[in-house]
C-alpha cells in the first residue's frame, strides 16, 4: 500500500507517534520550500540568458548587447536541457506517476506544454526540417518552467506562512521545569516531567506542564491560551495550564498532564489537523479541476486542428508580420501550448486550502479552535443555535443574589446569621451563601452546633441563639410565622432563584436567595445572534420555571426545559427535521451526544474533554461572544474561498479563448504567448494567496 | 476485473487516438491534394501526427476507463 501511495507522488509510512508525525510534516514543508527555492534559482539564472539569446535571433538590432554565443541554438539547447532536467523534472515525474495510476493533474498540462516546445526546438536544432522550422522555442520551455516554479515556490512558502499560528503555539512551550526530587528542587528538561511530579514555580516563570496547585498562591497570565488579558488568581486546588506565565507569587503544583496530553499540545494538534483537512467545497473544487484538465486537453486539440486546417490559411498567418514564414504546425502548436499552460488550475487548487489555513490560523490566534474545513464551512450556514444552560449560558455554580430583611433587622444581620448556619455545610447552596457573606466583608464565626434537615434546610446553634435556614415547611414545623415574607419568596422563586427563609429563635428575620447567574457576555452574545438572524434556543434539564427565568434574563424566546441528558440529541434531531441547520453549544459530558448530532458542535474550553472531543469548534476563552466570532470567521473564510474560486476560474474562462487565438483575426498576432500565459498563471496563484492572506487583517470581533 | 479494465482501456485509447491521427492525416493529405505548392510539408504532417497522438491519448486515456468499467458491470 505504501509503495502504491508513493507511486502517485505522495509520501506514506507505517503508524508513527504524534511527535514523529508532526516533525515529519514540518520537515516535509521546509524541504519543499528549499527544493522549490533551488529550482527557482536555477530556472531564473538560466532562463534569463536563454530568453535573451533566443530573442536575439529574432531581434538582433534591438538586443545588440546580447553576446553572440547566447544566440547559438546548441548553447540554448544545453542551457534549456539543464532547466528541463532539474527544475522541470518534477513535472514529468509527477505526470508519469499520475498516469501510471490513472490520475491526471496539472503536472500533465505543464509537461505537455514544455515538452512539446522543447522537442520541437531540439528537432529544429539538430535536424534539417526545412522552411518554417528555423526558429526554436527554447525560451518558451525555459520561461514556462521558470514561472511555474515561481508559482510552486510561492505556494510552498504560503503553506509555511499559514502555519505561523502553529509555530507561535509551539514557541509558547517551556523548555525546562523545576521539580522536587528526593525533597530537593531540581531543574530538568520539560520532557522529563512525569504525572504526579511536584513542580515549583517562581514569579515570572513559565509553567512547564498542566497541573493542580498544591501549595502557595499567585496570579497567572493565561492570555496566551485563553486570550484573557487579566491574570487569574490561583489558589490550592485550582488547575493551571502549561505555557502560561506565573506573575506575582510562588507556588507548587502537581503535574496532571504532561507531554502530548497538555492543553497546549492538544491545541497544536487540533490546529495542525484543521489546517491539513479538506473542506467539502475543496473536494468539489478538486473534482472540477480533474474534469477541467481533461476539457483543457480537448480544447487544446480542437484549437490545434482549427489553426492547422482552417485558421492558418484563412487568416493569412504565413503572410503576417509577426509570423512570417512560420510553419502551420509550429503556429498551431504554439496556440495549443498556450491553451495548456494558461489553463493550469494551480490557482483553483490553491483557492480553498489557502483560505482554510488562514481562517483556522486566525481562529487559533483568537482562542477559537476549529477542527478542520468541515465545521469552518458549515458554521456560516447555521440558522439555529442551541445553548446548554448550566455552565454555558450560566456560570454553573450558584451565587448569592438577594438578601431581604424584615423591618426590625438589617440585611447584614440576615446574611451573617444565614452564613453562620451554613458555614458547616458542604452543600453548594450553603457554600454560595458563605462566599457571598465573605464577599460583603462579613465576619462569619463557626456555629456551636449544626444539623442538616433533609429536604428542608439546616439548623444551627450559635451562642444562645437557634438559627433555622430553609423552606416554608421548616419554619412552620418549628412554629415560626413567615407569612409576611411569602410575597418576596414567591417573586424570587418565579425568577428561578432558590430562596431560603431565616428564622432566629421564633422570629423569621429575612430571606436569602441564591441562583446560578449568567456569564458576563451571555446576553450580549444572544442579542448579537438574534441580530444576525439566527434563532436561539436554550436546552436544559431544569424545571420549566427556572429555565424560563434564565431564558428571560438572557433574552432567549424558545426554551426546551426538563430535557433528560440522553434526550438532548433527540431535541437537536427534531430541530434538524424542521429543516434547520443547528449548532449546539455545550460544555458537559451530557452534551456530547447533542454536540455530535448537531451540524456544528461548539464546546466551551473549560468544559469536559468529552465535550471538546465531540465538538467541531472549541472556544478556549469560554466567552460566548466567540460563538458570534466563529460564525463571522466562517462567513469571512467562505467568502474568501468563493472570491478565490471566482478569480481562479474566471481567469481561465477569459484566458483560454485568448490563448486559443480568438483575437487573432482582429490583431493579426497572438495576444498571449506561452511564456506570458505562464506569467499570468503565476500571477493568478499570487493573487489567490494574497487575497487569502488579507483575511489576517480582517476583524472577526 | 481491474486488469481487464486496464487492458481494454489501453486498447480503446490507442485505437481512438489512432483514429484521430488518421483523421488528421486524411485532412492534411486532402488539403495538400490539388495544390501546386503543398500547404503542409512532410515535417508538418509527421510532427502534427505525433502531437495529435499525444493529446488524443491523454484525453482518451481519461475517458475510456469509465466507459469500460460501465460496460463490464
Amino acid at each position: 500500500m505504501i509503495s502504491a501511495i508513493e507511486g502517485i507522488g505522495y509520501t506514506a509510512s507505517g503508524k508513527v507517534d504524534k511527535k514523529e508525525s508532526q516533525d515529519r510534516e514540518r520537515k516535509a514543508r521546509e524541504d519543499e520550500i528549499k527544493k522549490q527555492r533551488s529550482n527557482l534559482i536555477i530556472a531564473v539564472v538560466l532562463g534569463i540568458p536563454i530568453s535573451l539569446g533566443d530573442m536575439a535571433n529574432m531581434f538582433p538590432n534591438l538586443l545588440w548587447f546580447v553576446p553572440s554565443f547566447l544566440a547559438n541554438d546548441r548553447v540554448l539547447f544545453v542551457l534549456t536541457t539543464i532547466i528541463m532536467l532539474f527544475p522541470g523534472r518534477q513535472f514529468f515525474v509527477g505526470t508519469y506517476k499520475g498516469l501510471k495510476h490513472g490520475v491526471t493533474d496539472m503536472n500533465l498540462l505543464i509537461a505537455t506544454g514544455t515538452g512539446a516546445a522543447y522537442v520541437v526546438s531540439v528537432a529544429a536544432t539538430f535536424l534539417d526540417l526545412g522552411p518554417g522550422y528555423m526558429h526554436t522555442y527554447y525560451d518558451t520551455a525555459a520561461l514556462l518552467i521558470t514561472f511555474i516554479v515561481l508559482g510552486r515556490y510561492l505556494e510552498a512558502t504560503t503553506k509555511g506562512k499559514t502555519s505561523e499560528a502553529i509555530r507561535k503555539l509551539i514557541g509558547l512551550a517551556a523548555k525546562t521545569a523545576r521539580i522536587i526530587v528526593d525533597g530537593v528542587e531540581k531543574d530538568v528538561p520539560v520532557e522529563d516531567v512525569k504525572v504526579g511530579d511536584i513542580v515549583v514555580m517562581r514569579p515570572g516563570e513559565k509553567l512547564p506542564v498542566d497541573g493542580v496547585v498544591t501549595e502557595g498562591m499567585s496570579a497567572v497570565d493565561e492570555s496566551m491560551i485563553t486570550g484573557e488579558s487579566i491574570p487569574v488568581e490561583k489558589n490550592p486546588g485550582d488547575t493551571v495550564i502549561g505555557s502560561t506565565i506565573n506573575k506575582s507569587g510562588s507556588f507548587r503544583f502537581k503535574a496532571t498532564k504532561v507531554g502530548y496530553d497538555t492543553a497546549l499540545a492538544q491545541i497544536i494538534e487540533l490546529v495542525e489537523n484543521a489546517q491539513t483537512s479538506k473542506a467539502p467545497i475543496q473536494k468539489i473544487a478538486d473534482v472540477v479541476a480533474g474534469h477541467f484538465i481533461l476539457a483543457v486537453h480537448m480544447i487544446a486539440l480542437l484549437a490545434f486542428f482549427f489553426w492547422f486546417f482552417i485558421g492558418f490559411e484563412a487568416f493569412g498567418v504565413a503572410g503576417s508580420a509577426a509570423f512570417a514564414g512560420v510553419s502551420p504546425f509550429l503556429f498551431s502548436l504554439l496556440i495549443s501550448i498556450t491553451v495548456l499552460v494558461i489553463s493550469c488550475p494551480c490557482a483553483v487548487g490553491l483557492a480553498t486550502p489557502a483560505a482554510t489555513m488562514v481562517g483556522t490560523g486566525k481562529g487559533a490566534e483568537n482562542g477559537i479552535l476549529i477542527k478542520g474545513g468541515g465545521p469552518l464551512e458549515m458554521a456560516h450556514k447555521i440558522n439555529t443555535i442551541v445553548f446548554d444552560k448550566t455552565g454555558t449560558l450560566t456560570r454553573g455554580e450558584p451565587q448569592l443574589t438577594d438578601v431581604i430583611s424584615t423591618a426590625s433587622h438589617t440585611e447584614e444581620e440576615v446574611l451573617r446569621m444565614a452564613s453562620i448556619a451554613e458555614k458547616g455545610s458542604e452543600h453548594p447552596l450553603g457554600e454560595a451563601i458563605v462566599r457571598g457573606a465573605t464577599a460583603h466583608n462579613i465576619n462569619v464565626p463557626d456555629a456551636d452546633s449544626f444539623k442538616a434537615i433533609a429536604g428542608q434546610g439546616v439548623e444551627a446553634g450559635f451562642g444562645d441563639k437557634r438559627i433555622l435556614l430553609g423552606t416554608r415547611k421548616l419554619m412552620s414545623d418549628n412554629g415560626i410565622d413567615a407569612i409576611h415574607l411569602n410575597a418576596s419568596m414567591e417573586k424570587m422563586e418565579n425568577e428561578g432563584k432558590t430562596a431560603m427563609l431565616i428564622g432566629v429563635d421564633k422570629e423569621a428575620i429575612g430571606i436569602v436567595a441564591v441562583a446560578d447567574t449568567l456569564k458576563e457576555h451571555s446576553k450580549e452574545a444572544v442579542d448579537r445572534l438574534y441580530k444576525m438572524g439566527i434563532e436561539v434556543v436554550m436546552i436544559t434539564g431544569d424545571n420549566a420555571r427556572t429555565a424560563s427565568a434564565i431564558a428571560k434574563q438572557v433574552g432567549i424566546d424558545r426554551v426546551l426545559a426538563e430535557v433528560l441528558p440522553q434526550d438532548k440529541a433527540n431535541e437537536i434531531k427534531k430541530l434538524q427535521a424542521e429543516g434547520k441547520i443547528v449548532a449546539m453549544v455545550g460544555d458537559g459530558i451530557n452534551d456530547a451526544p447533542a454536540l455530535t448530532q448537531s451540524d456544528v458542535g461548539i464546546a466551551m474550553g473549560a468544559g469536559t474533554d468529552v465535550a471538546m472531543e465531540s465538538a467541531g469548534i472549541v472556544l478556549i476563552k469560554n466567552d460566548l461572544l466567540d460563538v458570534v466570532a466563529s460564525i463571522r470567521l466562517s462567513k469571512l473564510t467562505m467568502s474568501k474561498i468563493k472570491q478565490n474560486l471566482f478569480w481562479a476560474f474566471g481567469y481561465n474562462t477569459i484566458g483560454i479563448p485568448l490563448a486559443a487565438g480568438i483575437l487573432y483575426p482582429v490583431y493579426h498576432t497572438i495576444i498571449i504567448t506561452p511564456a506570458l500565459a505562464a506569467a499570468f498563471m503565476a500571477m493568478s496563484s499570487i493573487s489567490v494567496t494574497t487575497n487569502s492572506l488579507l483575511m489576517k487583517r480582517s476583524r472577526i470581533k | 476485473m481491474k486488469d481487464k479494465t486496464g487492458k481494454y482501456s489501453l486498447i480503446g485509447s490507442i485505437i481512438s487516438s489512432l483514429v484521430v491521427v488518421g483523421i488528421f492525416l486524411g485532412l492534411s493529405l486532402f488539403k495538400n491534394s490539388g495544390r501546386a505548392i503543398p500547404l503542409y510539408t512532410n515535417v508538418d504532417i509527421m510532427a502534427g501526427m505525433i502531437f495529435v497522438f499525444i493529446l488524443s491519448i491523454i484525453v482518451s486515456a481519461s475517458i475510456w476507463p469509465g466507459i469500460v468499467e460501465k460496460r463490464l458491470k
